[in-house]
């Protein structure tokens, strides 16, 4: 699923977020990615949205170089991968409902079938009674669990997460890595970036631990 | 089709949510509509009368006081004969003299110390259209000019002339400054719409990696500087007409006296409809321009 061979990202004044970072997740797989802050967790997820470009090395992600794609293609590319962020990124100016619904809008569904995707993954969730709710109100953990939500409206075959539990409390971190199980459980491949051992042991899944970079270990 | 309806949608909730800020975009197209709706109601309205007045063009030829009865015959025959003509009416001193006092009455007065009549007898000819276009009631006038008896020709033509080059001055500085006046209204739009998409960065963000297609990303922004320049657009045809209104409410009697019983009218609905689409036109630049912020 996701490749990578001697992939580098070397930033102004000579830093380097990622060295020779030779990498293999297979499909399916769950893996989390772990190490200190500053270790290149996030740029590596940078890399894969293609949000950044390598400075060296290639990503492969289901066979496509990443780095050969149009702008269209990147388009496309995007639409198949799903993402969850620490801050989680939901628009203040929409409702619960909208929030998730605009996903599949703006990948061109038609209304009654963007409608009924957006209140699916809302009842997956187990929030479909704050559909008509403002981000504002809601909590921490039901924002992050909306987000998730919005991330599998596209039915992504990759799902990223930055930090997803960064903002919640242990059991609210548990409630949602349960749901990025049942995700991976429906095939799609999860690649979860966090700094939490204590998560990561209780979940028991393959860990990529990286340090300055490069990869230290995998367990 | 969807991208449209959905830019159509957000642009239109964009500018809700910004309503203030689009007061001011409104405000300054409607400001640039303005200038160039006065410019093509003033050019049209003159146009339309340079029109009916040409159709209606005539000659006066003035005869000297002394001119005999055989001068004034030989330059009516001379008039008839041309084939230029669509008729012709001689007007005596004392006629001249009459129709005087009864369209000025307000100068009437100093007419009682005059010892003579000063106005001089003259024919005064109607010309037909197609004589007009094509010169040869320009030959006619400088022939009948030659003749003995005669002391002056005036022909409405000239003036008419030089009111239309006129008009077309007026026009090509009325549009030089109506078009800066749309630079500098397409410029406040993409100020206004950036604004927009400053405070909704997250959005764009989340779209953009969502894979969203680019007609979805920009065209929102476009829509909304559309939305403005056709608000704006109505709102300058709004005033426009109450001013119009006015200056008819206030100088009707006077304006229709120049206009010989005439009368200022409004746009046709097809200029109306352009300046709607100029507004749109201008507004959609803004936001196209403020758009290439967003991906």
């Amino acid at each position: 699923m996701i490749e990578t061979h001697h992939l580098s990202k070397l930033y102004s004044r000579g830093l380097y977020a990622l060295r020779d970072l030779t990498i293999t997740i297979g499909k399916g797989e769950f893996v989390f990615l772990t190490g200190p802050s500053g270790a290149g967790k996030s740029t590596f997820l940078r890399l894969l949205l293609l949000q950044e470009r390598p400075s060296e090395g290639e990503v492969f992600v289901n066979g496509h170089d990443l780095s050969t794609l149009s702008r269209r293609e990147i388009q496309e590319y995007r639409r198949s991968v799903g993402f969850v962020f620490q801050d989680f990124k939901l628009i203040p100016t929409r409702n619960v409902f909208e929030n998730i619904s605009f996903v599949p809008e703006v990948l061109g569904l038609p209304q009654a079938q963007r409608r009924r995707k957006a209140f699916q993954v809302l009842k997956w969730v187990g929030l479909q009674h704050r559909m008509n709710a403002y981000p504002r109100d809601l909590s921490g953990g039901e924002q992050q669990r909306i987000a998730i939500a919005r991330a599998v409206a596209s039915d992504p075959t990759l799902l990223l997460a930055d930090e997803p539990t960064g903002n919640l409390d242990p059991d609210l971190s548990l409630e949602v890595m349960n749901l990025l199980r049942e995700i991976n459980a429906g095939g799609t491949t999860v690649l979860v970036a966090t700094h939490d051992r204590e998560l990561i042991r209780l979940v028991g899944r393959r860990t990529i631990t990286l340090d300055q970079g490069k990869v230290v270990e995998v367990a | 089709m969807r991208a449209l309806d959905y830019a159509i949608r957000e642009g239109w909730a964009s500018l809700w949510r910004s309503r203030g800020s689009g007061a001011f975009a409104v405000l300054a197209i409607a400001l640039a509509m303005i200038v160039l709706g006065a410019l093509l109601l003033t050019t049209w309205n003159v146009e339309r009368l340079l029109a009916q007045w040409s159709s209606a063009a005539e000659f006066s030829v003035y005869l000297q006081d002394d001119a005999s009865s055989e001068q004034r015959g030989a330059i009516e025959a001379l008039i008839d004969r041309s084939g230029v003509i669509a008729g012709r009416q001689y007007v005596s001193k004392a006629d001249a003299f009459g129709r005087f006092r009864r369209e000025f009455a307000d100068l009437a007065s100093l007419t009682e110390d005059f010892e003579d009549n000063p106005f001089p007898a003259s024919v005064e000819v109607r010309v037909r259209p197609e004589a007009q276009e094509d010169g040869r009631a320009d030959a006619l006038v400088r022939r009948v000019a030659s003749l003995p008896g005669v002391a002056d020709v005036r022909y409405d033509r000239e003036w008419l002339a030089r009111l239309a080059s006129g008009l077309s001055a007026v026009r090509g500085a009325g549009f030089g400054l109506a078009v800066v006046m749309a630079l500098a209204a397409a410029v406040t739009v993409a100020s206004v719409v950036r604004l927009g998409l400053n405070a909704r960065r997250d959005e764009l963000e989340i779209m953009q990696l969502v894979g969203s297609p680019i007609a979805f990303i920009r065209g929102p922004f476009v829509a909304e500087g559309v939305l403005q320049g056709g608000f704006g657009a109505l709102v300058a045809l709004g005033l426009l007409w109450l001013g119009l209104m006015a200056a008819g409410g206030w100088w009707g009697n006077e304006l229709s006296l120049f206009l010989e019983g005439g009368s200022l009218q409004f746009l046709p609905a097809r200029l109306c409809a352009s300046l709607v689409a100029g507004g749109m036109a201008v507004g959609g630049l803004g936001g196209f321009a403020a758009s290439r912020y967003a991906v």
